[in-house]
């Protein structure tokens, strides 16, 4: 045979995500890198350069209920900004996105993922800071419901010094929902002085919902902050009490505290029409789901 | 208004409330007083439905209607509204949005219409000055890295602005200062009214020096077993429970 199998969950980068059984049949037909796999996948890679001190805002939607594979390079020069918003609605199909940046000095890259998880939904994210004092800021949120799967993997990689990276993933299931995270941030030995932080939290809305989570921090330097923080629980009953003796229905109750859990990770620096959007499409998820 | 009757309440299994009887008429202001363990938190919960906080026994009625078999949120609705003895914090949600969605919640389900924004915005404004609660906290999530203080000044607010039939005070003067208390105190007095009326939850009786009771309840082993004037609340203070604690 001359292709490659998918990887299963014998596979370490892939192993809460069997992407062989989500794509029955589907062979590659060459080799590849398992964290190569969507490239592969996507057959071709869209390079995005962003020139030095300007700004670029990249929108990826994912809806269809087949495979999707997309993948982007982009290479952000010195003092410029990438912003990229991933907007990713429940099908049974197999969404899959990855993204490899690379910043200079001074570059910053934003990215927000809203993933409501298919079949199978993967979002890899990989940023190389290559120049000093570059900012990283990864937020996402998924909201998974019955027979959806949705794995959000980065991995951050301080290579020079004086880099900030903030990573604020917060996730949601249902019965029968399956959502992961796996988050790495490697220091190399010469990024002195680099600030990262790294939290993901979830919350498990019923009985029967699944949440893996692999946060990884690798530090070799010795003068850097780096924090992280990772949680998996139910809503709290004491402040659900505390609300339905103001005289908030239940479920309007459950809503509220929901949506604020998820909204702390919807970071304020999103434009303002993509923002609105995703306040209300978590909303409505939550709404649709009652 | 509030009747409770041989009320009996058992947490994780072991019986607290054992047989409590006490009847608070409109317009008066009742303390209840006790020891720790006593059972005075127990009574908060179960008067407002808190989960495993039930009665196997007994009745509590507000004007007649049974609140036993009503949800926290029906019973908030019927103007019942506790003050928390540790107020929790609402990640996310600020306190504006929630007062919004409470006092709007409880008009629906009173078959009201909805509380105009800009009607909410000047009723929490004008309360807020009152306890020195400054615009920009109202802004914030809600009680979300506020002092003990600010806490308890917080739900003395809710309180105002929701204006309930029956409101139950659970420890408000615990981590408290002098001048908070008074503030608390200001408060809770500007609410007296002849359609109101008021449990005042506490072991000390400083409390009851800026809020006077019209009646004091001494609680001790589940059941009321001492009821008198604001006086008791003095000989309680002086004496401690030790003569009732001893007839337990």
């Amino acid at each position: 045979m001359a292709g490659t199998a998918l990887p299963t969950r014998r596979t370490e980068a892939w192993k809460y995500s069997d992407l062989a059984r989500a794509l029955p049949g589907v062979t590659l037909s060459a080799p590849t890198d398992t964290a190569r796999i969507i490239e592969a996948l996507a057959g071709s890679v869209t390079h995005i350069d962003v020139p030095a001190e300007t700004s670029v805002l990249s929108v990826d939607r994912f809806g269809a209920d087949a495979m999707e594979a997309r993948a982007f390079a982009a290479h952000v020069k010195a003092g410029a900004t990438l912003t990229r918003v991933v907007v990713q609605t429940a099908t049974d199909g197999v969404p899959l996105g990855a993204v490899r940046v690379r910043l200079d000095a001074g570059a910053t890259f934003r990215q927000f993922i809203y993933a409501e998880g298919a079949k199978l939904a993967r979002f890899e994210t990989e940023v190389s800071v290559e120049g000093a004092g570059a900012h990283v800021e990864l937020n996402g949120v998924y909201l998974v419901d019955d027979g959806r799967h949705a794995d959000l993997t980065s991995q951050v990689i301080h290579a020079q010094p004086g880099g900030e990276t903030r990573q604020l993933i917060k996730g949601v299931a249902r019965k029968g929902g399956r959502g992961v995270f796996q988050g790495k941030i490697l220091v190399a030995p010469h990024a002195q002085r680099t600030d990262a932080r790294q939290n993901h939290h979830a919350l498990l809305l019923e009985d029967g919902g699944e949440v893996f989570a692999k946060p990884e921090l690798e530090i070799h330097a010795d003068d850097v902050q780096c924090a992280h923080g990772n949680t998996v629980g139910g809503l709290d009953a004491d402040a659900l009490f505390y609300m339905r003796q103001r005289g908030l229905p239940e479920a309007q109750a459950r809503a509220l505290l929901i949506e604020a859990f998820l909204g702390e990770a919807v970071s304020a620096s999103l434009p303002d029409d993509l923002r609105a959007e995703i306040l209300q499409r978590i909303g409505s998820w939550l709404g649709a789901s009652q | 208004m509030l009747e409770i009757s041989n009320l009996h309440v058992a947490v994780g299994g072991t019986e607290i409330l054992k047989g409590l009887t006490l009847a608070v008429p409109a317009g008066e202001v009742h303390a209840i007083m006790g020891p720790n363990g006593a059972g005075k938190s127990t009574l908060s919960y179960a008067l407002t439905g808190r989960e495993g906080y039930e009665a196997s026994r007994g009745s509590v009625t507000l004007d007649d209607v049974d609140l036993l078999a009503m949800s926290p949120e029906a019973r908030a609705a019927k103007g019942v509204f506790l003050s928390f003895q540790y107020p929790l914090e609402i990640p996310g949600v600020p306190t504006m949005t929630f007062l919004k969605a409470a006092l709007n919640a409880q008009a629906k389900a009173r078959g009201e219409a909805d509380v105009s924004a800009t009607e909410i915005l000047k009723r929490v404004r004008a309360r807020a000055e009152e306890l020195r609660i400054s615009p920009e906290m109202l802004k914030r999530p809600l009680n979300v890295g506020f002092s003990g203080g600010e806490k308890k000044r917080m739900e003395i607010l809710q309180m105002m602005v929701l204006e309930p039939r029956l409101a139950i005070l659970d420890e408000t003067d615990s981590g408290l200062d002098i001048d908070a208390l008074r503030i608390v105190a200001e408060g809770v007095n500007a609410l007296r009214s002849p359609d109101r009326a008021m449990l005042v939850i506490t072991h000390y009786q400083r409390l009851l020096d800026y809020i006077r009771p019209d009646k004091v309840h001494v609680l001790v082993g589940g059941r009321i077993v001492d009821t008198g004037g604001p006086e008791l609340a003095l000989a309680l203070e002086k004496d401690g429970y030790d003569k009732y604690l001893a007839a337990a």
